[in-house]
Parts: C-alpha cells; sequence; structure tokens
C-alpha cells in the first residue's frame, strides 16, 4: 500500500510538470497580451514596448516559465500584469467561495440521489422512476445559465424571496443566515444538474447487484426485502457510485464557472473567465494547475477507496488492501 | 465490509469537516475587513447614515449610498496609471481635475477643479500656465501644491514609469515651478489638444516622490485605499477585488460644494447581463452598460430612466490600401468612386434604426455630431441608393462577372470583412453590409476573430482587408492625426488601412498647430469634406451603451450623466443625491 502510494504520489509530480510546460506554453501562445487589451487612438507603440518590458514579457519563454515555476516552488503564485496583485490574494478566497458552493450542491445532490436511485431501483418505471428519468433529461438538456437567468426572475425579481446574485449582501458579510439564503437559488441550479447523473447510477448500479446470485439466493432463503436492500445490495452497489463520486470532484472547482457568472459568485470559475479574457497568465495558470491537482487527488482518492471497499482490487505488486 | 463502512463514513465526514472549515475560514477572512456598517462612524457629522425622505423630491439630501455597477474591476487609481475605464471612474469620484469639461466638452474651472483659473495660453500657443487653488487639499491634510502637478507629469513623461498617458506629454518640453501654486508648461510645437490633457487628476509627490521611478508601478499606493491619499469629494474605503469598491465622503474635503451622497458603492459584476438584471432588481442604482437588445425590457420597469444618448464612441468600416493585404497586390478599394459607392450602397440609416434601435447618430467624418469640430453639411452624406451605387461601380470600370459578382482587369471584387467575435452588434452590422453589396455585386465575407488575437495580429501590423472597428475617444479634441496621418503607418501608429492623402496630412497639422479654436473649426470643416469625399473609412455611427439610472438617485437637470464626455456617466455626481425610495 505504501510502495502504491509512493509510486502514484510521483507519478502524480510528473504529471503535473507536464501540465504546467504544456498550458504554460498553450497560454503563451494565444495572440494578445495583457498590454494589448486597451486599443485606443493615440497610444503609442513606445508605451506598449515600455510597458512590456517593465512586465518582463519581452523576455523569452523559458526565462518566463523558469521565474514562474522557481516561485511557485517558493510559494510564490506570482503577480497579475494589470495591477501587480499578488495572485494567492485573489486566488485563495476564491477557491473557498467555490467550494462553499459546489459542496454545498454536491452534498444535496448524493442526499437526494442515492436514497431515490435505491427506491427507483425496487420500483422500475414506477412513477417515481419515470420522473427521475424526466428530471435527469431535464438536467442533462437544460442550459444551466437559462435556469439560472428563469430562477432569478421569478423567485428574486418577481417574488422578491430571494436576492439575486452574489454570496453575500454587503455588509453581511459572515454572517451564515445571509450565505444560506444566497445559496439557494445557485445550489438547486448546480444540484439539478448532479441529480441527473447521481440517480442514475445507484439505480443502475444497485439494479445490477440486485440481479446478482446471492441476492437470490437471499430472498429465495426468506430474508426480509428491507434486509436484502440495505444488508445484502447497499453496500456492494455504492462501490462504483465511490468511484463515480471522487471522478467527479474536478467539478467542484471547474463545473461552476457558468453558475457563478449567472449569480456573480465570486468563486474560481468566474475569476477564471475574467482572467482568460484579461489575458491574466499567471492567474490562469495558477487555476489551471489547482485544477490539475484536484483531477489528480481526486483519482488517486476514487483509486484508494475502490481498493478498501473491493478487496477484490488489487493494488501494489503483492500486498491486498486491509 | 465493515472496514469499507467505516472509511466511507470517514471519507464522508472529512469532506463534511472541509465544508465547515471553509465556510468558518471565509467568515473569518471577512470579519477581518472592516465591515460596511463599521464605517458609518467615519461619516461626516452633517450627512445622516441614511437617507431622509424630503418632502420635495427636488430638494437636496444629504446622506444615503449610491451604487453602480461595473462588469470589470479596476487596475490602479494612482493618476499616474489610470487607463481603463472601470480605474478611470472610480478615480472620478476620489480624485479632483486639475481642470474639467462643461456640457459642452469645453475645458472650464469648477468649484471642484483644482485649478483656480482657466489656463493662460501665451500668444504663440507654446506655454501654459497653471494657476491652482490655495485651498485644495489631499486627505492626509497636506495641501495640494504645483509640487504634485509637475511631479506626476515628469513621472508621466518618465519612460521608466511605464505609465500609459506618456504619449500625452511628447510634445512637452520644460515644466517649471513659478510659486507654490503656479505651474508653467512649455511646448516644443503648437499643439492645440494639450489643454484636454489638463482635464486629469494629480498624485501626491509628498507621498510617492521617494519612490524610484520603476518600483512606482508596484507601489501599493492606488491599489491599497489604506494607503492611497485622495484629493475628490469622496475617499477610497474598500477594495474586495473582483467584489467591489467603496467611497465615502471625506468629511475634510477642502472644496465649498459638498457632495450629499455619503457612501458610493461600485459593484463588479461578471457581465452586462447579471448588471441588467441587478438594476431590475434595484441591487445597483446606476449601470452605464445596458446592451441594446434589453433595452426596451429596462424601460417596461418603469422605474429606471434609461439614457440613451450616444457616446464619445464611433464606429466605422476601414478599407486597407496596402497591395500586401491582396492577392496578386490589387486593391479593389484603390478607386475612390469605388469607395464612395460602398458608402451609398450600405443601409447606414437602416443599422441606426435596427441594429442599435436608434441609441445612435448617423455619422460622415471622425467628428462626434453636435460637437464644436463637427462639420455638419460640409461633410459628405450618402444616403442609401443602391441604383446609385451601381452606377458609381461602373463609372469605376467594374464589370458584372459570370457568377454575378464584379470584376475589374480579371480580379472578382470579393473581400474579407474581420470584426471581433463576441461582439453581437458588429455581428448584426456585418451581416447587413454583406447583405447590402451583394445587392450590387460585391461579396463580403465576414470573418469573426477573438478580440485580443485580433489586435496582435491584424490591427496592429495592419493585416487585413476591411476590418469593423470603433474608436473610443480619449478627449472631445478633434485631432485624429494618428489614425489617418501617413505618419503614422503600422506599426508607428494607427493607421492600420495604410491609408495616404498629402492634404490631409498636412491639414491635420495645421488642425493642431493652433490654439484659436475659430480657425482650427475651419481646418476640421475643411478635413470633414475632404475626408468624407475620399473616404478611408465609411464612417456608420456614434454609438453607446445605454446608461440605466434608478428611481433613488436625483439631480436637477443642468447635472444630469452627459454620456457625450468621457466619464460622463457621472457628470457633476458631487451635486446629485439619493432617497430611499
Amino acid at each position: 500500500m505504501t510502495e502504491y502510494l509512493i509510486r502514484r504520489v510521483l507519478q502524480s509530480v510528473l504529471v503535473l510538470f507536464l501540465i504546467s510546460i504544456v498550458t504554460f506554453l498553450l497560454i503563451h501562445a494565444a495572440p494578445g497580451g495583457p498590454t494589448q487589451m486597451m486599443i485606443a487612438p493615440g497610444l503609442s507603440p513606445e508605451a506598449f514596448e515600455v510597458q512590456k518590458h517593465n512586465l518582463g514579457l519581452d523576455q523569452s519563454l523559458p526565462v518566463q516559465y523558469w521565474k514562474w515555476v522557481s516561485d511557485l516552488l517558493q510559494g510564490d503564485l506570482g503577480h497579475t500584469f494589470k495591477n501587480n496583485l499578488p495572485v494567492s490574494d485573489i486566488l485563495w478566497p476564491t477557491v473557498g467561495h467555490t467550494f462553499v458552493l459546489m459542496a454545498a450542491a454536491w452534498l444535496l445532490s448524493l442526499i437526494i440521489a442515492i436514497p431515490w436511485g435505491i427506491f427507483n431501483s425496487t420500483r422500475t418505471y414506477g412513477l417515481s422512476d419515470q420522473t427521475a428519468s424526466f428530471i435527469s433529461y431535464l438536467g442533462f438538456a437544460m442550459p444551466t445559465f437559462w435556469f439560472g437567468i428563469m430562477l432569478q426572475q421569478y423567485f428574486s425579481i418577481k417574488l422578491d424571496w430571494l436576492p439575486l446574485s452574489d454570496m453575500y449582501t454587503m455588509g453581511k458579510e459572515g454572517n451564515l443566515a445571509d450565505l444560506f439564503m444566497h445559496l439557494v437559488l445557485p445550489v438547486t441550479v448546480l444540484t439539478l444538474g448532479f441529480l441527473a447523473s447521481y440517480v442514475k447510477y445507484s439505480r443502475s448500479s444497485m439494479l445490477e447487484v440486485l440481479d446478482q446470485d446471492y441476492i437470490r439466493t437471499a430472498r429465495a432463503k426468506g430474508v426480509k426485502e428491507r434486509k436484502v436492500i440495505f444488508r445484502h445490495a447497499l453496500r456492494n452497489a455504492l462501490i462504483p457510485i465511490i468511484t463515480v463520486l471522487g471522478l467527479d470532484l474536478p467539478i467542484l472547482v471547474s463545473g461552476a464557472a457558468l453558475t457563478e457568472n449567472v449569480f456573480n459568485w465570486p468563486g474560481m470559475g468566474r475569476l477564471f473567465v475574467d482572467m482568460a479574457l484579461a489575458r491574466e497568465y499567471s492567474v490562469l495558470m495558477s487555476i489551471t494547475l489547482i485544477t490539475a491537482v484536484i483531477v489528480i487527488l481526486g483519482n488517486l482518492i476514487a483509486d484508494i477507496l475502490y481498493a478498501i471497499v473491493d478487496p477484490r482490487v488489487q493494488i501494489g505488486k503483492g500486498g491486498k488492501a486491509a | 465490509m465493515t472496514s469499507a463502512k467505516k472509511w466511507i463514513s470517514v471519507t464522508l465526514s472529512i469532506i463534511l469537516f472541509g465544508v465547515l472549515l471553509a465556510a468558518c475560514s471565509s467568515n473569518s477572512n471577512n470579519n477581518k475587513e472592516p465591515s460596511t456598517e463599521s464605517q458609518a462612524p467615519t461619516a461626516s457629522p452633517t450627512a445622516s447614515a441614511s437617507a431622509e425622505p424630503s418632502a420635495d423630491p427636488n430638494q437636496p439630501v444629504d446622506g444615503g449610498n449610491l451604487t453602480f455597477s461595473s462588469f470589470s474591476d479596476i487596475v490602479s487609481v494612482n493618476p499616474i496609471y489610470v487607463s481603463d475605464t472601470a480605474s478611470g471612474d472610480a478615480a472620478n469620484f476620489i480624485y479632483a481635475n486639475i481642470y474639467d469639461y462643461d456640457r459642452e466638452g469645453n475645458v472650464v474651472v469648477e468649484p471642484w477643479s483644482l485649478a483656480s483659473d482657466k489656463v493662460q495660453i501665451s500668444e504663440d500657443g507654446l506655454t501654459y500656465t497653471i494657476k491652482l487653488k490655495t485651498t485644495a487639499k489631499w486627505s492626509d491634510g497636506q495641501p495640494v501644491t504645483a509640487d504634485d502637478v509637475i511631479y506626476t507629469i515628469d513621472t508621466v513623461r518618465n519612460p521608466d514609469a511605464g505609465a500609459p498617458g506618456i504619449s500625452s506629454y511628447d510634445k512637452v518640453d520644460t515644466i517649471t515651478k513659478v510659486d507654490d501654486y503656479t505651474v508653467q508648461i512649455k511646448l516644443k510645437q503648437v499643439y492645440a489638444p494639450f489643454e484636454y490633457v489638463l482635464v486629469s487628476s494629480v498624485a501626491p509627490a509628498h507621498i510617492l516622490k521617494d519612490i524610484p521611478v520603476k518600483e512606482l508601478q508596484d507601489n501599493a499606493y492606488g491599489k491599497d485605499p489604506a494607503k492611497t491619499v485622495t484629493n475628490g469629494p469622496w475617499k477610497w474605503t474598500e477594495w474586495k477585488q473582483t467584489q467591489y469598491l467603496t467611497f465615502d465622503a471625506d468629511p475634510n474635503y477642502w472644496g465649498e460644494t459638498k457632495p450629499h451622497i455619503q457612501k458610493i458603492t461600485y459593484k463588479i459584476y461578471a457581465d452586462q447581463n447579471t448588471e441588467v438584471q441587478a438594476l431590475l432588481k434595484g441591487d445597483v442604482d446606476s449601470t452605464q452598460a445596458i446592451p441594446v437588445t434589453q433595452v426596451e425590457a429596462v424601460k417596461k420597469d418603469g422605474n429606471i430612466r434609461v439614457s440613451s444618448k450616444p457616446g464619445p464612441t464611433y464606429e466605422f468600416m476601414s478599407f486597407n490600401f496596402n497591395k500586401d493585404n491582396w492577392k496578386d497586390g490589387f486593391v479593389p478599394f484603390a478607386g475612390q468612386k469605388t469607395r464612395q459607392a460602398i458608402a451609398t450602397a450600405l443601409n447606414r440609416q437602416g443599422m441606426v434604426d435596427n441594429v442599435l434601435k436608434g441609441t445612435g447618430a448617423l455619422m460622415n467624418a471622425p467628428f462626434l455630431p453636435g460637437s464644436w469640430a463637427d462639420p455638419g453639411d460640409a461633410a459628405v452624406n450618402y444616403p442609401y441608393d443602391a441604383e446609385k451605387a451601381k452606377q458609381l461601380l461602373a463609372e469605376d470600370g467594374w464589370v458584372a462577372g459570370s457568377d454575378g459578382i464584379l470584376t475589374k482587369d480579371g480580379h472578382r471584387f470579393s473581400f474579407e470583412l474581420q470584426y471581433n467575435s463576441g461582439n453581437s452588434r458588429r455581428e448584426q452590422v456585418s451581416q447587413i453590409i454583406q447583405q447590402n453589396l451583394k445587392e450590387v455585386g460585391i461579396e463580403v465575407v465576414p470573418k469573426a476573430i477573438d478580440f485580443a488575437a485580433w489586435v496582435d495580429q491584424n490591427l496592429n501590423p495592419g493585416k487585413y482587408q476591411a476590418i469593423l472597428l470603433g474608436w473610443s475617444l480619449n478627449n472631445p479634441d478633434p485631432d485624429g492625426e494618428s489614425t489617418f496621418s501617413s505618419k503614422y503607418f503600422p506599426p508607428n501608429g494607427q493607421n492600420m488601412g495604410w491609408y495616404k492623402n498629402e492634404k490631409l496630412d498636412k491639414l491635420w497639422v495645421d488642425g493642431y498647430s493652433t490654439v484659436n479654436q475659430d480657425e482650427r473649426k475651419a481646418i476640421y470643416k475643411e478635413i470633414g469634406t475632404e475626408i468624407s469625399t475620399d473616404l478611408p473609412y465609411v464612417f456608420l455611427y456614434q454609438y453607446s451603451l445605454p446608461q440605466g439610472i434608478g428611481p433613488r438617485v436625483h439631480f436637477a437637470d443642468e447635472d444630469a450623466p452627459e454620456p457625450t464626455l468621457p466619464y460622463g456617466y457621472f457628470f457633476r455626481a458631487i451635486n446629485w443625491w439619493v432617497t430611499d425610495k
């Protein structure tokens, strides 16, 4: 297990290194730079050049990359070009904000989806199952920004029940009740998206297990249905769901960009969009790297959990999971 | 299996704990910031924290909050580095300008200007003398003096500072301090637009003078409210990056006219649509970027005043005369009649009516309609007339080819029209152009490119066949040398269409080489006639993003927003007031 972990971590570091080079090159290959977002009559090319030099953008790519990486290894994410603010000052708060939003949506979806999927697996094609299917299609098909705007129009502008956007009312920062009110609409939008896949996963996973010989045996022996479902089937059915959850972790950071934009949520997704338009390389690179770290961690956790809950999966050279 | 169950519950607990931790840590972070409520005690004693409903709605009341929105964050409010609209908007509340504009765009001295008298320009037009008020103070109590003006101009002029305004001062020769409140600036040549350069704010020399110029851009001044000493009616109290800025009325403000509004919040939204929703909800009191397509919906609300007066921006289609951009070096736009035919074939009034929904004004020359340099009828107008266009094209030697597209000397009349992707207005206009020109036998291939890439690869080096672009004017001066003179071909300037007209080259210089406005007016009239006849651009229209103002905001007619001026959205906001409803 330890050997496996070390190997996976080393692999991850290598992957991260490669990702950093690729993203650095891709972002810098994109035309247009931080100095060129402004075009107005009378702006002299000399002014552009001076600015470029001051920002260090006239240095060669390897030099720029090396500077960035060495700063990064010392824990310095760099500065924005436009106003020379430390990237960490801008970035870290947004990571927290996104996490609050996504974790709320994710947990709510799990709490609804798993029991619902299990229930549907016992009554396939019943009313509840059909409803879940309908909602799933809705969740897949409906653009999140459109759904978000609809909710805003009705619950915020027309009925005036809920705040329109932002994370807190100004002046109430840190107030949990205020945060809760602001969470309702964006979480509803995101939950619909998550629900769609989770209900389906837990239903099909459960159905698959229910079809196994040992369940039939249990039923044949006269074990009560409730006991069959919860004691025998559920544990095994959860295994693939865990994998999906682990692999879904990256969505926690990247998937919310549109929702964050519609609801003006001060998160990482919104920041990424802003910074991409402004060609703020250092912020973009940092967000990409954080996302990469989370993807890799998500995969790692999924693998480990999977191995732990299902002893049939072998990890490492010889050892079995505890 | 029990171990599996344990693991799941442990994992879930960790996640839950993480959520709580994130929530708590964001709380504690936020608690460190002074909350808006805790700032109330700093309010001036004369202004109450919230606006009192007044019996007479035309009677200004002191106090209250004004919230306005933007879709971009500021960069720096340091007057040396302000170059983007968002920072400029913010700077306008917290800094006084040396001079200000009146509604017609003339440079004047207002009670809130730093100058005490109109700028004195010497007989030969080379020396500008600025006299400052002796009462103006920085928010730390220090006086605003000649040293501040000299420091600011000298720093912007210094290439090491990397100041974006460096090109405004390239005609300055020397700056001298006459006394503590008088500055004399000598120019190398007569340059009339220089008066407008002085409608700008200054940086505090006593705070910044000892910082090496190269480190100035990295300095906290202009980025950290606590370290940014200002001299305007409001002072900067908070900046939450990508979320909001706040300005509070400065209780020690030096001006005789004091601001009515106690607190101003500059709220940053993700995009224009979100801004409009916030305006409708009443979360913001003013937004200056309602997409044209949503103007009707906002007007329907009934409570919101929508000003759709065009701003200091105009749009055009530019032809490229550089042979390198054309197959076989054949420039189809070479003939003046051909260019006039294209202008005639375009339904420009239709664009204003349908695409802009009436929020723009037709233009025939690069001078804003209604401004002092507007040549009026002296500029040639080309009313929409497809038949006349066909006739002009025929006169210029174009004949219909087998596929209906015109040809000349074996060349089909087909060109690529570039514009920036994501700009729905330009997308629609490009389609109208394509349709209109097809009717007279010209093939247009519209091409949308990402803005930054476009600027970098096509506009700056002047590599395109035709473009749809707009200019946003920094000041009301009509000087257009940097975009139309052959002195400024890429990469040394912004005459990106490689247009050369010796008569115009000379007229632009004449235009800024005198400070006599009547003489200048006559010259720009001549330019208007020449440029609208020769047509390096098809001038389309002046446009704006309509401003929406919520019901809480009040102002007298003479203080109403003036969108034709730079930063005119908050024209004389010092006299505005807000009520609770």
